[in-house]
């Protein structure tokens, strides 16, 4: 990708590209390296007409939206009208969306144009990519190691510039993982901003809907488009419309108090720690300050999520009973995604309850009274997104070991704070994000510091 | 042998819109599957809307019909209620924890009270699923088992479904709206649940079967094990239900995609001030404001219109004549052509004339209640169906005529009479009755007729 997104968002308003082409761009792309990749499961056979009317809209001068002619890749968990909401999972292989979702909803009336449906870890149950029934996602950025995961398609269509935007979800790290993995831009936003109506559940108390971008400012455009409350859910915050775009100018940090903490280097790989520790310095010479938290019970967070997960997914999947979307979950369904419906199962027992599911919402609790504490001394918290680098494609892995990717982003979803990720550097040609977590609906914090670290590099 | 009965009862609430989605809840006026959407067919992504605030507020009116203290200013989580059955689409269904506790109606003790949602309508014959009544509101309320017999769960459900119907907050019984599962157990056995009576004769006939199925038992030195029976309606009779549904775990969680309910005080507040006034507390006043007998309070509070209609019409006329015209008069026309107080069309003004009509003596009681007959059919004024129905007063001497006309024209009936069969009285009376065209006043008749045959 030569040009940032807003920039061929412009030349798409001046009409030096049009949306038809640039549609067509995106198809040639995903018709050449799709099938190595992997990233797109499902094609929007209307893309091309809904291009044109964008065009025609240009050429009349009338308001064609703030997306107007960029392609979107979506999470095949989120419901468009008319193409496959699989989850990538045979269980839903034949399930044809019959509404939007709201994101859904709010991209197309800002023009954006939905080029199709991103692979991804079966039904969100995976850190690498490799879950889906319709087979793995090749990391583009690292041929033949894993992309990440869940929201593995996405963050790989992005990376081989198959398309403009993608939109991702995340429930424990589903965006941020393979943004990092990848080397491409990932937010997941303050818990309750986003709507789900249409986001077929993971761990609902958990799941957020975010971007996945070539640049900070795309993701804060996608964001923009997506965020606020809607009438039409029950848990979500107080919002209105939010924008950021006009605050990223890529200016300095001076006053910004950027949070890290020795934690990080505890449970991290020393080789993603160095390239942290040099994008933690290229921050304080922007003008940051650096502050010390304290994060003592973070890795308590990893088996309280599986809990939780478990049980709310375990909820979730019970309409997948065979009656209606003609399969029956656990009949048809990978081992990680039957792994965490037995779990769940087993843990909401009566006589469990005490013992598995109150004490992980506890720990829930914990978690995010030492992340408020942590975001009182500093504006945000800086560190690695994952504390592994990613494995080559087809290497077998405990469940314990790929949960273990999982560690650093947990927190984040625990507490319903939001997180983003933007590349740090690379270590023997792997990219490395680096995440920074920010306060509830500090967004615009996040997208600041990332911005900045964007525009020194 | 000691019997304990405790209930269990559903009953739809009377919204326009369901529970967690827009859709409209008049499930049995349209053909299957029309009223609904991607939510309350649990479409994969779907997630419900905010709780529908009218359900709230009826719940929490029933609630302080039946004497429950309000759960106020606590979160109440809405609760996902796990298990497997065609017509639930997402595999569970969402119930409150109470939102109110402690209530008292008719001497039996009230637990708690709950908010539900409906599932949809399997037919198994069929293997097809109608979802027009999922996520229809439904409020639960759990007595204690307090009940003695079968004749006192029969009495108590009736009380209480009057009670619910009175407030106008639920759908009237037909079609399924009321479902109750009955709790009951006998001295020294397992407390057996009986589960989906849908009326209150199923209830005391699944009642009256258990007494019998349950004392055999034991008497025969048997055990009565606690479990889930269902009842079969056509047979009369309660058969186990599958031994996986009775030990079935429904692994309860707080629904993630709801925020608990607050019930504030001022809520609470706002509903009871606009709430109707319970029907037997509705007796209690009458009775004192407008001195009337307590069985005459007990049938004009029978329907909240009807007792509407009758402080109307106290308000214009003797309240004591009125009361027993409602007891006696109304009542009767009523219940003959099958109406309910709340069809009835004339204005309370309009009765409060007929009423003062016959207060007068302008016209007779039987002739009062044939003018009611025609009020309650078409919309006029009594003066005009007087007239109407020829009921024109009659004159002392037209009477005194018709009476010396009868003596005339039936002279063994006459001699009959004096001779001391007095049922002879009741023949001449008649033939008055027709000469005069039913206008007379039979005491009247009488009177003269025994007057003049005195002579």
């Amino acid at each position: 990708m030569d040009r940032g997104t807003l920039e061929k968002l412009a030349a798409i308003r001046r009409g030096e590209l049009s949306a038809v082409e640039n549609v067509q761009m995106a198809l040639e792309q995903i018709e050449k390296q799709n099938r190595k990749i992997n990233a797109f499961i499902e094609l929007n056979s209307r893309a091309l007409v809904e291009a044109e009317a964008i065009d025609r809209r240009l050429k009349r001068k009338e308001q064609a939206g703030k997306l107007a002619g960029l392609t979107i890749g979506v999470k095949s968990s989120i419901n468009v009208e008319g193409l496959r909401a699989t989850c990538a999972s045979r269980t839903l292989e034949n399930y044809i969306s019959t509404y939007d979702a709201e994101v859904i909803k709010r991209v197309r009336a800002e023009g954006g144009i939905i080029i199709g449906m991103n692979n991804m870890d079966e039904f969100a149950c995976g850190s690498s990519g490799e879950t889906s029934a319709f087979g793995p996602t090749d990391n583009p950025a690292a041929p033949g190691r894993i992309p990440g995961g869940s929201s593995s398609g996405g963050a790989a269509a992005i990376a081989a510039g198959l398309c403009d935007l993608c939109l991702g979800a995340d429930t424990g790290g589903s965006i941020r993982n393979p943004a990092s993995h990848c080397g491409v831009v990932g937010v997941k936003p303050t818990y309750g901003l986003v709507p789900r109506q249409g986001l077929i559940d993971l761990g609902m108390s958990l799941d957020q809907i975010g971007p996945l971008a070539h640049d900070v400012r795309g993701a804060a455009l996608l964001l923009e488009t997506i965020a606020g409350k809607s009438s039409n859910e029950c848990v979500m915050l107080d919002v209105e419309k939010v924008s950021y775009l006009e605050e990223l100018n890529g200016g300095g940090l001076k006053g910004v108090r950027i949070g890290v903490s020795p934690k990080f280097a505890e449970l991290t790989e020393p080789k993603i720690m160095g390239v942290i520790d040099g994008a933690v310095e290229k921050l304080r010479d922007l003008g940051a300050e650096i502050v010390e938290v304290e994060l003592p019970n973070l890795e308590r967070g990893l088996p309280a999520y599986y809990l939780i997960v478990s049980v709310e997914f375990f909820s979730a999947t019970r309409k997948f009973d065979g009656r209606k979307y003609g399969k029956r979950i656990e009949e048809v369904c990978g081992e990680e995604v039957l792994r965490r419906i037995l779990r769940g199962q087993y843990i909401s027992r009566k006589e469990y309850r005490g013992k598995y599911y109150q004490r992980a919402l506890q720990v829930r609790t914990l978690i995010r009274q030492e992340l408020m504490a942590a975001l009182q001394k500093a504006d945000v918290i800086v560190g690695p997104t994952v504390p592994k680098l990613p494995h080559k494609l087809g290497t077998k892995l405990t469940p314990m070991k790929m949960y273990a990717y999982d560690y650093l982003t947990i927190p984040t979803n625990l507490a319903g704070i939001c997180g983003g990720v933007i590349k740090a550097g690379e270590v023997n040609g792997i990219p490395v994000g680096l995440q920074v977590q920010g306060k509830v609906l500090g967004e615009l914090e996040v997208l600041r510091v990332m911005r900045a670290l964007e525009a020194a590099a | 042998m000691k019997v304990k009965i405790g209930l269990e009862v559903h009953q739809q609430l009377a919204t326009e819109r369901k529970m967690y989605c827009n859709c409209p809840t008049n499930y049995q006026d349209v053909p299957p599957n029309t009223n609904v959407c991607p939510i309350c067919t649990g479409m994969p992504g779907s997630k419900p809307l905010p709780p529908n605030e009218r359900a709230v507020n009826a719940a929490i009116e029933i609630a302080l019909m039946i004497g429950c203290k309000i759960i106020t200013d606590q979160t109440v989580y809405i609760q996902r209620k796990h298990y497997d059955y065609p017509d639930l689409p997402s595999g569970y269904q969402r119930t409150s924890l109470p939102i109110a506790k402690d209530g008292k109606l008719y001497g039996v003790r009230i637990r708690e009270v709950h908010l539900e949602e409906d599932p949809g309508q399997y037919d198994p014959t069929a293997g097809t699923v109608d979802y027009n009544r999922s996520g229809v509101p439904l409020v639960e309320i759990v007595t204690e088992p307090d009940m003695k017999s079968p004749e006192e769960a029969r009495k108590f459900l009736r009380t209480l479904t009057h009670l619910l119907e009175y407030t106008g907050k639920v759908r009237p019984e037909a079609g399924g709206a009321m479902r109750t599962d009955v709790n009951i157990s006998l001295e020294g056995g397992g407390r057996v649940e009986v589960k989906n009576v849908n009326s209150v004769k199923g209830a005391y006939r699944a009642l009256k079967y258990e007494i019998i199925r349950q004392r055999e038992r034991l008497r025969r030195g048997g055990v009565v094990v606690r479990e889930t029976r269902a009842y079969l309606e056509s047979q009369m009779v309660t058969v186990p239900m599958r031994a996986k549904e009775t030990e079935e775990d429904y692994r309860y969680i707080p629904d993630p995609d709801i925020f608990p309910l607050v019930l504030d005080r001022a809520r609470v507040e706002t509903v009871e001030a606009k709430m109707v006034e319970a029907p037997h507390l509705r007796e209690a006043r009458l009775i004192k404001k407008y001195r009337i007998p307590k069985a005459s309070a007990n049938v004009i509070v029978s329907e909240r219109e009807l007792a509407d209609l009758y402080e109307a019409v106290a308000r214009e006329v003797d309240p004591k004549l009125a009361a027993t015209w409602f007891r006696t008069k109304l009542k009767k026309v009523l219940n003959y052509m099958k109406l309910r107080a709340a069809d009835i069309k004339f204005t309370p003004t309009q009765l409060a004339s007929l009423l003062s009509m016959v207060k007068r003596k302008r016209v007779t009681p039987e002739q009062g209640e044939l003018v009611l007959r025609e009020m309650v059919k078409e919309l006029a004024d009594p003066e005009k169906l007087l007239l109407k129905l020829g009921l024109i007063p009659l004159k002392k001497s037209e009477l005194r005529a018709a009476v010396a006309g009868a003596i005339k024209e039936n002279p063994n009936a006459v001699k009959d009479y004096r001779a001391g069969r007095k049922e002879a009285l009741n023949f001449l009376a008649g033939k008055v009755m027709k000469l005069t065209r039913g206008r007379a006043d039979p005491r009247e008749v009488s009177k003269l007729l025994r007057l003049k045959l005195k002579k």
